[in-house]
């Protein structure tokens, strides 16, 4: 990647960077702090009282400033937000999705814990531009503690009468509903979610129809990640173009990133979109642990493709940068792996806990999971053969785009990609193979690549 | 890839089961139980909407979710039992046999994994003499393999009985904690603090929080065998 001369960051002076998700306010999570300090619920009310910000004037602000989700799929919110159909006689629903359960993915409960505000007026200014009844916030169960956290803390909004009946003395009502989960990791797959809510189980359902046209209960639906929504006060008050200059052209904004693993000092940071990753590990994280080198790199989440070492110079984290080098964005929930790490024992855990959360409604889904953990496991365990490692890669082909949900591929990339970038980890541990086999078949660690990239 | 013994009903009726683990009497929910329930059912356009919520407030009140317990809460959102059935066994934490008193659910996925998740598993396995999934003799203690927790940065980390994270652990932090555990003593909610309130305000914001950690790295432990 390191094509003309020094790496370029495309988070411009990021060291002087001030954070305005998680702004250094003290008490911030407090309602009267917030309201203080960070000027809370007035963007909301400039919204309520300013008649030229309608409905289509905000998705268009919203869509100039580029924001793209943080769920994980990047997808302009803009744009989402502009398929919702016109207003009908069904009532209109938003869901938050703070399900956050995505292996390596910390960052939406430190806006639930400190700046939980800024995500119901997120909602709030939502739930105005989208006509929007009741928004139901669909936090994991195991997030017990921030959840009657956010109760505590939505009970004053709404004494303050910034949520419910005519808000602000508007004509405009809303409800906010926190959703307690139950520990299902496909519940934060958007439709899902839906079904959750509904008291059903969490079983994807087909698209189309989309969420917009029939959502929760069958009315139009939009869904948001908890971070997305943290965005909207923000670009309301600071304008689009400010978003917009923020960080990397194609992916905009102010962004937390959760580092973790084999680093000296993970945690979540905030800083903007397109920072190198070299100044992530090296600077922001001072380093990576024990002064041990590099071996791979995990962008956002379990189901993103790790990268080697190798690759990480002069990639940025924003999708352009990632997609080019290979992987994605993902939620930004960074896995730094030194070169102690078995890759191989890596991945068998990460096909585990495919294997445990596939809900089961798709066959390639459903059986493919178990057949990845049975495979990479019988290769960590030393009983693999050379070959069950094109079963692998076969086995992704049969899963990717086949179900009903994106989970099957998200389950089927990180074995794919794996498999094939650190192919002599995998070798290394599979039984010798009986045959000679000549270069030009076995080329080592890109041999899968050019078969199937 | 589920196994199954064909001569054993996979579902217990709870009408068909001599041996309830909890009577018709028992089956009730007091008045402002009635009033809660009410209330949350007002928040979705359907009742059913609120089994969740339901459901978590039976585990709380019965401990678990036996099938008579699952009926009973489905009856109460004009659910069928199959209904609300489908609903408790979709979701990990629903339990629907009897825990101990504490459930201990280690992390030892992605994150967990490589800095020591399953060290702590396994020092555990041996500490109550027992396997992952099982639950101690006295009844006391469950112990569980989890899968991402949401607390990436603080690993490896463990969850106790639905309720605190418990991060950062070490073999002394899990005797502390089964100690105090013992008696009775569950751990205390931990805030923990970013790196940049650190840099930037000497730490912790919040001045509510009972008690509160920074974001380290242990060290460094082995993967899983
Ligand atoms: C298997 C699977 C799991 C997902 N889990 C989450 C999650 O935990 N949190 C989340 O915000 N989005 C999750 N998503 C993405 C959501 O489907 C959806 O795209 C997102 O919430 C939309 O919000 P955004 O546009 O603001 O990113 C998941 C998607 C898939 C396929
Ligand atoms: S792809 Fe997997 S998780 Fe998604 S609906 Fe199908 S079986 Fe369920
Ligand atoms: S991997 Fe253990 S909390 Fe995320």
């Amino acid at each position: 990647m390191e094509t003309n001369g020094t790496p370029q960051t495309k988070a411009g002076d990021w060291r002087s960077y001030n954070r305005v998700l998680l702004p250094p306010v003290e008490d911030l999570h407090k309602l009267e702090v917030y309201e203080e300090e960070e000027n809370g619920y007035g963007r909301l009310r400039t919204v309520l009282e300013d008649d030229a910000l309608d409905s289509d004037e905000i998705i268009n602000i919203v869509k100039q400033s580029g924001l793209r989700g943080r769920g994980g799929a990047a997808f302009s919110t803009g744009m989402k937000w502009s398929f919702m159909p016109d207003k009908d006689e069904r009532p209109r629903y938003l869901a938050c999705n703070a399900d956050e359960s995505e292996p390596g993915t910390f960052k939406d409960r430190q806006i639930m814990e400190y700046n939980p505000h800024l995500m119901f007026e997120g909602i709030l200014i939502a739930g105005y531009a989208l006509q929007i009844d009741t928004c139901y916030v669909y936090v994991r169960g195991e997030y017990t503690d921030w959840i009657s956290h956010m109760a505590t803390e939505l009970q004053k909004a709404y004494e303050k009468g910034y949520v419910g009946e005519n808000i602000m003395g508007s004509d405009f009502s809303m409800e906010i509903v926190l959703h307690k989960g139950a520990g299902a990791y496909i519940c934060g797959e958007e439709t899902s979610l839906m079904e959750s809510v509904e008291g059903k189980r969490g079983y994807p359902r087909y698209k189309p129809p989309f969420p917009a046209q029939k959502g929760i209960f069958g009315c139009p639906t939009t869904i948001n990640n908890v971070e997305t929504l943290a965005c909207v006060p923000l670009i309301m008050e600071e304008g689009a173009d400010w978003f917009a200059n923020t960080g990397a052209e194609d992916h905009p904004g102010p962004v937390l990133y959760g580092i973790s693993g084999h680093v000296n000092r993970p945690g979540v940071y905030e800083y903007p979109t397109g920072m190198l990753i070299t100044d992530l590990i090296e600077e922001v994280a001072g380093g990576v642990r024990g002064g041990k080198d590099l071996k791979a790199f995990v962008p956002g989440g379990a189901s993103t493709p790790p990268i080697p070492a190798d690759r990480i110079g002069g990639v940025t984290m924003n999708s352009n940068s990632l997609n080019e080098a290979g992987t994605m964005f993902g939620t930004g929930g960074m896995l730094i792996l030194d070169e102690d790490t078995d890759m191989v024992s890596w991945l068998r855990r990460v096909t585990h806990f495919f294997q445990d959360e596939s809900c089961g409604q798709c066959t390639p889904c459903r059986e493919g999971t178990g057949w990845l953990e049975n495979l990479v496991t019988r290769i960590d365990q030393g009983e693999g053969n050379m070959r069950d490692l094109d079963l692998l890669l076969d086995l992704c082909d049969q899963m990717e785009g086949r179900t009903i949900c994106a989970f099957a591929d998200a389950a089927s990339w990180p074995v794919r990609y794996t498999v094939q970038r650190f192919r002599e980890d995998f070798e290394a541990k599979c039984k010798p193979s009986v045959h000679p086999v000549s270069a030009e078949v076995s080329g080592g660690a890109d041999s899968a690549v050019a078969a199937t990239e | 890839m589920s196994s199954f013994d064909v001569q054993r009903p996979i579902v217990e009726l709870p009408d068909q089961n001599p041996d309830p683990a909890f009577s018709d009497d028992e089956l009730v929910w007091t008045d402002a139980e009635k009033e809660q329930i009410e209330a949350w059912k007002d928040q979705y356009a359907e009742d059913q909407g609120a089994i969740m919520k339901v459901l978590w407030l039976a585990q709380e009140k019965f401990g678990y979710l036996p099938p008579e317990v699952i009926k009973f809460c489905g009856e109460t959102l004009d659910m069928t039992f199959s209904q609300a059935y489908g609903v408790a066994t979709f979701y990990h934490q629903y339990y629907k046999e009897e825990k101990g008193e504490f459930v201990l659910d280690v992390c030892t996925c992605f994150t967990c994994q490589v800095c020591g998740g399953y060290d702590i598993l396994h020092y555990l396995e041996e500490k109550l003499g027992i396997h992952a999934g099982e639950t101690t003799d006295d009844g006391m203690f469950t112990l569980q393999e989890a899968e991402c927790l949401g607390a990436c940065g603080s690993a490896p980390m463990m969850e106790v009985s639905n309720g605190p994270y418990v991060h950062q652990l070490t073999k002394e932090k899990v005797d502390a904690l089964i100690d105090s555990l013992k008696d009775g003593k569950m751990p205390a909610f931990t805030s923990v603090t970013l790196p940049q309130d650190e840099d930037e305000m000497g730490g912790n914001r919040r001045t509510d929080a009972e008690q509160t950690t920074t974001y380290e790295t242990q060290p460094r432990g082995e993967h899983m065998e």
